[in-house]
């Protein structure tokens, strides 16, 4: 397993969704939109919550904000290469602002703050039906047109005949990549060294010259950009947003994705909304009861590899190597 | 005047239940430093359990003897068991690992409500079912001063239970100092589970009372679970007072708001008030600093 | 000739009515290593803490190369040059040896933006391999930080106070819990490190052999006030000292 450079098995990974949707009907494809852009959303968590170690329920508000500003936007004649980058803008910086509670609170607190701040935003969505819709929502968000790719019309491409909703999928795609080149680069560099130090040690960090507070609000105002430009996406891929797409409920989905994946892993959110998204399709036998059955498992998880899917295949990792040790329990106790 | 006296006595009979399930949430943060986010539901199911015992033939008292004692197992006894104790067996409690993990539990008991017994709002009979008093001009509701009476009642005798009693002491005494408590022969573990079964009978309680307002559904625990949160930390996260006053508060604060300033953003208010006090009272507005520290 | 690192003037502080620290002064000069010593509850940690700018002190100033520190942020003080160690371990578990030393440094070199632009290690592996073999770290220089020995982390605590060039380091209680052939190890590193630098340290320590044989200057609080100060060998005689230890 480890003779294959990684390079190749992100290569693979990629050809995999290059012809995912190809030959495939508008539900399937929808469904692998759904999942890129809920991805994108819990990666931006997961640098907040899985590298930054501060807790935010509020993911799903953030995409709501990235959401509504590129229905209006566009649906007043903007195209959506500019409404996106003005949606992300905003979201960075209530972030920033959604942020200022952490200087002071931690852990619960801070989820219950943030928690708050979701309801709150729903409810000015319900209520400024002048400028949202109201409980109506918005719909009829025009697909943008990129000249010679418009994905508002089927037309062929390099020969292969796609419909708008492939063509949809595959600016998912291209968002999605160049999200996630961006925040591997941003993990790497001194930045994601220090949002990890933040995680694990404030104290020690702040006395070697760290400036925590200004890292704390980057974490929130970068992590939260990223649910905007899932909420971006999201208005030209659904053509339809209501305040109830963005109730509590999802930002803690949104959460379950980055635990449930491994919290502070790259690939973790990719995994964690795979599971979030993906599996109850091909779980439709059990009908209902799928939920109740995945709450289960998240318990078990939970109970036994706290640091997500990613921390087992690290477990099995380490096994075949023994000389390394994996804590998975310390992180745990540095997060909160 | 009438009116507002009126909108103060049904805010606090309503607060007054919001408060037993504040308490519950204190009591079990304060004992096993577990933040219950499935609170809400804890409180959804009972009143379930009275309707499945009330359709096998059970009488009502019958029916809400046999829920109190199925709640208090399901959601003391098997929570604390099945969930909390493994997770820090393994060294995980008290972090996002448990939160997570009573969130789903949150999700497992809602959609478990909705399969098994269905999605539709079920009517459900009130405890007490009285007409109007007049005093003084003022109509006021007989459930509602029954309501008020019946959580003022539980909470007094509750806090009598921990105050003057040795189990009382002893579980007060691992709330504050398990490794102490530990030392001077209390049996800290079981003092913990006590705890547990006492928020699930206080759920239950509220999940009595206030489930004729609302009528029985299975997504009735979000908004609930939420407003006992508010009111725990509004009041003081670590006090049984704190959680009291903060149920009251918000009771009356949602009625006046409702009544006489906006509808649209009534459930606004306690979230704003949330957060101002998180930001700048975060011991609550009763609570003192002091205490075990977060 | 000689330039004064650290100034505390007149400091005092008292917590309810609890004097815990009345009336300290000293100078600390650029290359000393000054010992603070004294036994518990003699009013220590409070001064250390008044210097670190964590207490503000009721009355007197500490200045650090003459700016004072009262209120300062732990994060400028660091920028100022001031260095630290923590009297329980303090690195980051879940990062490499290598990450720790690293993190260490990086907010000394570049700006906001190159930081996030530039190299991921920020220009600093070979230093940071430096550092890691001068504190004989260089075989777990791949390791998490949590996986490695107490003594281990203690040293990587240390290496980490140096990594940004301070011009003066505080250590808290650096030989704590350590076992006797790391302590000497240590001991010496830091002794190498003060000769070749010329960083000025002050040292908080219960160990009486270790800042014995390590600081060049030591001063003894009991109740809260500097009973004495000297060489080692003055305060190894000196019956004040003996009689504060014994509780006479």
């Amino acid at each position: 397993m480890n003779a294959i450079p990684k390079w190749l098995w992100i290569a693979l990974g990629l050809a995999v969704l290059i012809v995912a949707p190809i030959g495939q009907g508008n539900y399937f494809t929808l469904i692998l939109c759904s999942w890129l852009m809920f991805t994108i959303a819990a990666m931006g968590l997961n640098l907040t919550l899985g590298y930054a170690g501060q807790i935010s329920l509020a993911q799903a508000s953030f995409m709501a904000v990235g959401a509504y500003i590129t229905a209006l936007l566009t649906l007043n004649g903007i195209h959506w290469i500019v409404a996106m980058p003005a949606a992300v803008v905003a979201c960075f910086f209530i972030g920033l602002l959604v942020g200022f509670p952490a200087l002071r609170v931690k852990g619960h607190f801070l989820a219950f703050v943030t928690l708050a701040f979701n309801t709150l935003v729903v409810l000015v969505l319900r209520n400024e039906d002048w400028l949202t819709g109201g409980s109506y929502g918005k719909f009829n968000m025009p697909r943008p047109d990129f000249w010679i790719f418009n994905t508002a019309r089927k037309s062929d491409v390099l020969g292969i005949a796609l419909s708008s909703n492939q063509k949809i999928y595959y600016l998912c795609l291209i968002t999605f990549v160049v999200f996630a080149a961006l925040m591997y680069g941003l993990i790497r560099s001194p930045w994601g060294r220090a949002f990890k130090g933040l995680r694990e040690n404030p104290i020690r960090a702040e006395s070697l010259g760290l400036d925590t507070r200004r890292i704390t609000l980057l974490a929130f105002a970068i992590g939260s950009a990223g649910g905007g430009l899932a909420g971006s996406l999201m208005s030209p891929v659904v053509q339809f947003i209501e305040p109830n797409s963005f109730a509590l409920v999802h930002s803690l989905r949104i959460l379950l994705m980055v635990v449930v994946g491994g919290a502070g892993y790259f690939f973790g959110p990719m995994l964690g909304a795979a599971v979030v998204i993906l599996l109850p399709e091909f779980l439709r036998f059990t009908q209902g009861y799928y939920l109740i059955l995945y709450s289960v498992a998240v318990i078990i998880l939970m109970v036994y590899s706290p640091s997500g899917l990613m921390g087992i295949g690290d477990r099995i990792l380490s096994k075949l190597r023994p000389q390394r040790v994996v804590r998975g329990d310390m992180k745990e106790g540095a997060q909160l | 005047m009438e009116q507002f006296l009126q909108v103060l006595l049904s805010g606090l009979a309503t607060g007054s239940i919001y408060a037993l399930a504040a308490i519950g949430f204190t009591l079990v943060w304060q004992a096993a430093q577990t933040v219950n986010f499935a609170q809400g539901e804890f409180v959804m199911l009972p009143a379930f359990f009275v309707l499945i015992a009330m359709n096998s033939g059970l009488p009502l008292p019958l029916a809400l003897i046999v829920a109190l004692a199925v709640s208090v197992f399901v959601l003391g006894f098997l929570f604390k068991k099945a969930i909390v104790e493994p997770m820090q067996k393994h060294g995980n409690g008290g972090g996002l690992s448990l939160i997570i993990a009573t969130m789903a539990l949150a999700i497992f008991l809602k959609e478990s409500v909705k399969e098994f017994y269905g999605a539709e709002a079920q009517p459900y009979p009130p405890l007490i079912s009285g007409g109007t008093w007049n005093i003084g001009g003022a109509i006021v509701s007989v459930t509602d001063i029954a309501h008020l009476a019946i959580s003022l009642g539980v909470v007094v005798g509750l806090t009598l239970f921990l105050n003057r009693t040795r189990t009382g002491r002893a579980m007060q005494a691992t709330a504050q100092n398990p490794a102490v408590a530990e030392i001077l022969g209390v049996d800290t573990n079981r003092m913990v589970l006590y705890t547990f079964l006492i928020n699930a009978a206080l759920a239950s309680l509220a999940s009595f009372l206030i489930t004729p307002v609302y009528l029985a559904k299975f997504s009735n625990g979000e908004y609930l679970g939420l407003i006992a949160f508010i009111a725990a930390i509004v009041g003081g996260f670590n006090q049984i007072r704190g959680a009291l006053a903060g149920g009251l508060l918000i009771g009356v604060l949602d009625n006046i708001t409702a009544t006489y300033i906006t509808a649209e953003y009534r459930a606004a208010i306690p979230l704003v008030l949330l957060i101002g006090i998180i930001l700048f009272r975060p011991q609550g507005l009763l609570g003192t600093s002091e205490g075990r520290t977060v | 000739m000689s330039q004064t690192v650290l100034s505390v003037s007149h400091i005092s502080k008292s917590f309810g009515g609890i004097h815990a620290v009345r009336d300290v002064s000293f100078e600390v000069q650029k290359g000393e290593v000054l010992g603070l010593i004294g036994p518990n509850g003699s009013g220590k940690s409070t001064l250390f803490n008044c210097v670190l700018g964590q207490l503000q002190p009721n009355a007197g100033a500490v200045t650090v190369k003459g700016q004072s520190v009262s209120g300062m942020r732990a994060c400028d003080l660091n920028k100022l040059g001031v260095g630290r160690t923590f009297q329980q371990l303090s690195v980051f578990p879940e990062m490499t040896v290598l990450d720790n030393i690293i993190l260490a440094g990086q907010e000394h070199h570049g700006t906001m933006l190159s930081r996030l632009f530039g190299a991921p290690d920020a220009g600093l592996t070979g230093e940071a391999d430096r550092m890691i073999e001068f504190f004989r770290l260089g075989h777990l220089r791949d390791e998490m930080a949590g996986s490695l020995s107490y003594g281990q982390q203690k040293l990587l605590d240390a290496a980490m106070a140096f990594m940004a060039g301070p011009d003066l380091v505080l250590l808290d209680e650096p030989a704590g819990g350590v076992n006797l052939t790391m302590l000497a190890n240590l001991k010496e590193r830091l002794q190498t490190y003060n000769r070749e630098h010329g960083t000025t340290f002050v040292v908080i320590e219960h160990n009486m052999e270790f800042v014995m044989s390590l600081c060049t200057r030591i001063i003894v609080l009991a109740e809260g006030a500097v009973i004495a100060e000297g060489t080692p060998e003055e305060i190894r005689s000196n019956s004040q000292v003996i009689d504060a230890y014994l509780g006479g």
